[in-house]
């Protein structure tokens, strides 16, 4: 049969002559170690003035060494110590101690509102004598721990980097604004082109029924020369004249619709470029938004301003909703195809 | 304070790629900017991982003391960093068993007086020695 080794702090407690001084001094010693901006020498110095009056008659040096290893084990054990111990009086003073220990000068440290806490709550003392306490040691309220897990905490500690990379969003915005600018010109350059096509190509309509014109004037001044001629002739030949014309207008009329179908065609045949801008824009997005980002706002949007939602109030809000929703349904469909 | 890791689902032992990873893939908007918050510099994270271990220890020190539905224990540390209780034998407990199974087995070691026991073990045993190697000696030197 075999038994395992006594830790340190179990040999510690067991040679100590007060097993509860010692127990306490690991715990003001773990509640040092969690302190900030303090040497090692200032620690320990600072403990054996706190445990002047104890009984514990041992060495501080060990002690700081298990606290400042973090041994769970040891931790727990002092704990149990404590908690056994103690009696109402004895825990006051204990959490005493520990609040003066943990706030000498400075502030208390994140970790150390979470021990203080756990001692209190190891030792069954109220949150309001808790508080009551700290403020009569320290002249401050007790507050709630600051939370490193957000965002906010590290704007107010760390504004440097915040003020670095709000400045660096800032640029890349610009630079967006600027390539965004860029396209537009471009746009409204080749929609300027066109323009001038279409106006070309107006005016050389224009000249041509004004030679159409011209011709159907010498035609009927033909006309009136033979018609003093022949007039019978003349009739049979107005109405054949008539008849041709119409043919001439009804093709020409079909020649321009032609002509206004291709251009259509045209137009539609080479999409605007920023159609993904304009698409992003229903959907609420600057360019630049990755796919992901891209499927968030559509279902977002989608649940926004689904038709179904509508359904109890008028048949117009329906029919909006739908018209809305189609259109922000049309432009993730777009954004699928193209990203 | 929060569990990040818990909340992403990774290891804290996790590197920076896995972190990445998994905040980027992460469907809670506000909980990403947060984790972009303190995993994106190497710093904050190793300040939150200190508060981490810190806090990590507490919530296991309370659930094996029965603290883990403290007064002080509320809200986001509560919910992230409670364990289940645990049914491991008090530490003070184990403390005295160890002490008292030591002192029988020293009390039984006094009561065969163990001293004088192990002075003659060793005193036959080199006795017997002595004897098989003048044996040994004699048989050798006939030959």
């Amino acid at each position: 049969m075999s038994i395992a080794r006594f830790s340190p702090f179990e040999l510690l407690l067991l040679k100590s002559r007060s097993q509860v001084d010692t127990a306490t001094l690991l715990l003001l010693a773990w509640v040092l170690v969690h302190r900030q901006h303090v040497s090692e020498g200032q620690r320990r110095r600072r403990l054996a003035q706190v445990t002047a009056q104890f009984r514990h008659g041992h060495e501080l040096g060990p002690v700081m060494s298990i606290a400042r290893s973090q041994d769970l084990q040891a931790i727990q054990l002092a704990a149990e110590v404590v908690r056994k111990e103690c009696g109402t009086e004895r825990s006051l003073s204990v959490i005493h101690q520990a609040i003066t220990v943990a706030t000498d000068d400075g502030e208390l440290s994140l970790a150390n509102h979470y021990i203080l806490r756990f001692l209190a709550d190891l030792l069954s003392i109220a949150p309001m004598t808790l508080n009551t306490l700290f403020k009569e040691l320290t002249g401050t309220p007790l507050a709630t721990p600051e939370d490193p897990s957000r965002d906010a905490y590290w704007q107010a500690h760390d504004p440097d980097y915040h003020a670095r990379k709000a400045r660096e969003a800032e640029a890349a915005e610009q630079y967006h604004q600027q390539a965004n600018a860029r396209a537009e010109q471009q746009q409204q350059q080749k929609e300027r082109r066109h323009q001038q096509k279409q106006q070309k190509q107006q005016e050389k309509q224009q000249r041509q029924e004004q030679a159409r014109q011209a011709r159907e004037q010498e035609q009927q001044r033909q006309r009136e020369q033979t018609r003093q001629q022949e007039q019978e002739r003349q009739r049979q030949q107005q109405q054949r004249e008539q008849a041709e014309r119409e043919r001439r207008r009804s093709r020409q009329q079909d020649s321009r619709h032609q002509h206004r179908q291709q251009e259509h065609r045209q137009q539609r045949a080479s999409p605007p470029p920023d159609r993904t801008t304009r698409a992003l824009s229903v959907l609420g997005l600057t360019p630049g938004a990755t796919r992901v980002e891209v499927r968030h706002a559509y279902r977002r949007m989608a649940q926004l301003h689904h038709p179904d939602r509508f359904y109890s109030e008028s048949e117009q809000q329906v029919a909006l909703a739908s018209a809305r929703f189609q259109r922000i349904k049309n432009a993730y469909d777009y954004l699928m195809q193209t990203y | 304070m929060r569990d990040l890791y818990q909340r992403l689902a990774v290891s804290p032992e996790a590197n920076e790629q896995e972190i990445s990873q998994a905040v980027a893939s992460c469907q809670h908007s506000a909980l990403r900017q947060d984790a972009e918050a303190v995993f994106a510099v190497a710093e904050r994270r190793e300040t939150y991982d200190t508060l981490h271990d810190t806090v990590s220890d507490i919530g296991k020190l309370r659930a094996r003391l029965g603290l883990s539905h403290g007064a002080h224990w509320q809200g986001d540390v509560a919910n992230d960093f409670s364990l289940p209780p645990d049914h491991a034998i008090s530490r003070h407990d184990e403390l005295v068993d160890r002490v008292s199974h030591a002192v029988s087995l020293y009390n039984r070691w006094r009561r065969w007086r163990g001293p004088w026991l192990l002075i003659a073990v060793f005193a036959t045993g080199a006795g017997i020695g002595i004897a098989l190697g003048l044996a040994l000696c004699l048989g050798l030197l006939p030959m």
